[in-house]
């Protein structure tokens, strides 16, 4: 049998390597023997996809290797994750997901839905070219903690502006994250979101910087 | 000696003939909602009609004194005219540029560009009517340089198959996409052929998919560089390559491809991209489409400054980095017209001036 770090090793390098037949080789040998899901999930599949943002910062990895990695990481999320006990956590964090309507670009939308999942989280993916109005209604409907919106073009990215708008009349203390190509760190700001990322490579780095805030969030939302 | 008229000064820009002051003009979607507002249009109107599409184009140049009109305005044609349906978005009160919704081929064995396909292609779908659009502006606005303009072959591709199947596919099935990058590259080269001989006096190779925070040096280098070679070979003079996204490492490779003038994005360093490429390259960019014209707490001062900035990074013409977004804060995109004439009376690296500017040696 092998030793759980060896394991979660491997499952951190399958990812890494975007070996999919290998991270699920790997999940199901460290299901198998009954170690910690969560743990292969956080130190084995995070931790590589964490490598994985780093690669891409260092201009080593681009755009199609981060997509492969990640069909490796869904590889292992999916014999993992159902494996996580529910009993002792408190109800699902949730978020709604979409790209902005007149944007038919999901590849960055895709990523950081998958650092949505893997940190555990209740993703109600809305899809791309999503009207405005339904991310406030899906918020409503699910009382989701976090709306994350992504657009590609300059063209569509005025319409996050409207919806945090009208989001945060709604509900001032929902979390906005945007993404995509043309936002900034200043249109972020400007537009009242708590959170952005500027590529489909670079939502990889920020959904890990936000797995981290997540769970402090969490653990603010169990203490309460 | 009499201010040029904006033909003037942009072929003689690509001409490299020293101009009166610098050119402010773009070969990508250019228009705007003032013009569009002042016509009566609807902006999904726009894009579905030849008479809609140069009158637009005429009045959004005219009202901003731009050098040239652009013609046409999104990028969903050839993937229609191969058979997808567009969404105008009709019905939305904001400014949506069409899309592609759902493309009709979901895995690359699927694609099958036909050499019928290619041969007919401009009288498929609304193909036909960008060479009406370019004869209306060429009879109706002479005094303006009409550009028109192509996707190059991987922004194409993923305009066809789901972009990021296209990217997995570079590592997963790299001879089929070659092979289908090269049916697109015959079908580009013969689209701006017809733009071309309908009388578009420049045309732009637009190729945004491939830029160095998607795709990496290597890639391009091997897959996308020779492609582009070979559309801009086969196209008459003038002609850009335009690249958006970070393109600092690719700009040398860019120059190789063989166009008349680089354009790039805000992303792209130009005082290091001038160093590189040496001072007798036309370069164009590459101001934000939205920090400066569109944004609304962008002062006039702020966009006046910016301009300056971009000038002084060494371009020769001021482009914006992208489609311009059609809802300018009018005075702001006006005092950037004013300043890139007035800042833009020294000569470019480039590009000398009528009133003795002279290059820098």
């Amino acid at each position: 049998m092998k030793k759980k770090e060896d394991l979660l090793k491997e499952l951190k390098d399958t990812v890494i390597n975007y070996d999919e037949d290998g991270c699920k080789a790997a999940a199901q040998e460290y299901a198998d023997v009954n170690y910690p899901a969560l743990e292969g999930i956080m130190d084995g599949l995070a931790a590589g996809m964490q490598v994985v943002g780093e690669l891409y910062e260092k201009n080593e990895y681009f755009v199609p290797e981060v997509l492969m990695c990640a069909d490796a990481l869904y590889a292992g999320l999916a014999i993992l994750r159902p494996l996580v006990p529910k009993a002792g956590r408190g109800p699902k964090s949730q978020v709604v997901i979409g790209s902005i309507q007149g944007d038919v670009h999901d590849i960055g939308k895709n990523l950081v839905k998958m650092m949505f999942d893997v940190a555990g989280w209740e993703v109600y993916d809305l899809g791309r070219d999503v009207p405005l109005e339904d991310f406030v209604k899906e918020q409503m409907r699910t009382d989701s903690e976090v709306v994350a919106m992504s657009a590609m073009m300059t063209t569509t990215m005025l319409g996050m502006k409207k919806v945090i708008k009208m989001i945060k009349e709604k509900n001032p203390n929902v979390m906005i994250m945007l993404g995509g190509a043309p936002v900034t760190k200043d249109v972020a700001k400007l537009f009242g979101a708590d959170g952005y990322a500027e590529s489909a490579g670079n939502a990889v780095q920020e959904g890990i910087r936000m797995i981290g805030r997540l769970r402090e969030f969490e653990a603010s939302k169990a203490a309460s | 000696m009499a201010e040029m008229s904006g033909y003037e000064r942009v072929m003689r820009t690509f001409g490299r003939e020293p101009v009166d002051t610098m050119p402010f003009f773009s070969g990508m979607g250019m228009v705007l909602q003032p013009a569009i507002k002042k016509l009566g249009y609807k902006f999904p109107q726009v894009h579905t009609s030849a008479e809609k599409l140069a009158r637009s184009g005429i009045e959004s140049a005219r009202m901003f004194n731009l050098d040239s009109v652009v013609i046409p305005y999104d990028m969903c044609w050839e993937s229609e005219a191969l058979g997808n349906k567009i969404s105008l978005y009709e019905d939305s009160e904001d400014i949506l540029y069409p899309t592609i919704p759902n493309k009709n081929w979901t895995e690359l064995d699927q694609v099958n560009i036909t050499d019928n396909d290619i041969e007919t292609i401009m009288s498929r779908g609304r193909m036909q009517l960008i060479p009406e659009a370019i004869k209306i502006v060429k009879k109706e606005a002479p005094e303006k340089a009409l550009g028109a303009w192509q996707l190059g072959p991987f922004t194409q591709m993923g305009q066809t198959i789901e972009l990021d199947k296209v990217l997995k596919a570079v590592f997963k099935q790299k001879a089929k996409v070659e092979a289908i990058l090269d049916r697109f590259t015959e079908m580009i080269i013969e689209i701006g052929k017809s733009l071309q001989a309908a009388g578009a006096d420049f045309i732009t190779l637009r190729e945004p998919g491939v830029a160095a925070d998607l795709i990496s040096p290597k890639t391009f280098k091997e897959i996308i560089k020779p492609r582009l070679t070979r559309i801009l070979d086969a196209w008459k003079s003038p002609k850009v390559l335009h690249i958006c996204g970070s393109t600092d490492s690719l700009i040398e490779m860019m120059h190789d491809c063989g166009a008349d003038a680089l354009s790039v994005d805000i992303k792209n360093n130009l005082i290091e991209s001038r160093k590189k490429l040496g001072d007798n390259v036309l370069l164009f960019g590459n101001f934000d489409v939205f920090a400066l014209p569109c944004k609304a707490e962008t002062t006039v001062e702020q966009a006046v400054a910016g301009m300056k900035t971009n000038i002084d990074g060494g371009v020769d013409a001021v482009w914006p980095g992208c489609d311009l977004w059609p809802d300018i804060k009018e005075e702001n995109f006006r005092a950037m017209e004013q300043t890139v004439r007035e800042y833009g009376r020294k000569a470019s690296p480039a590009l000398g001036r009528t009133d003795g500017g002279s290059l820098k040696k």
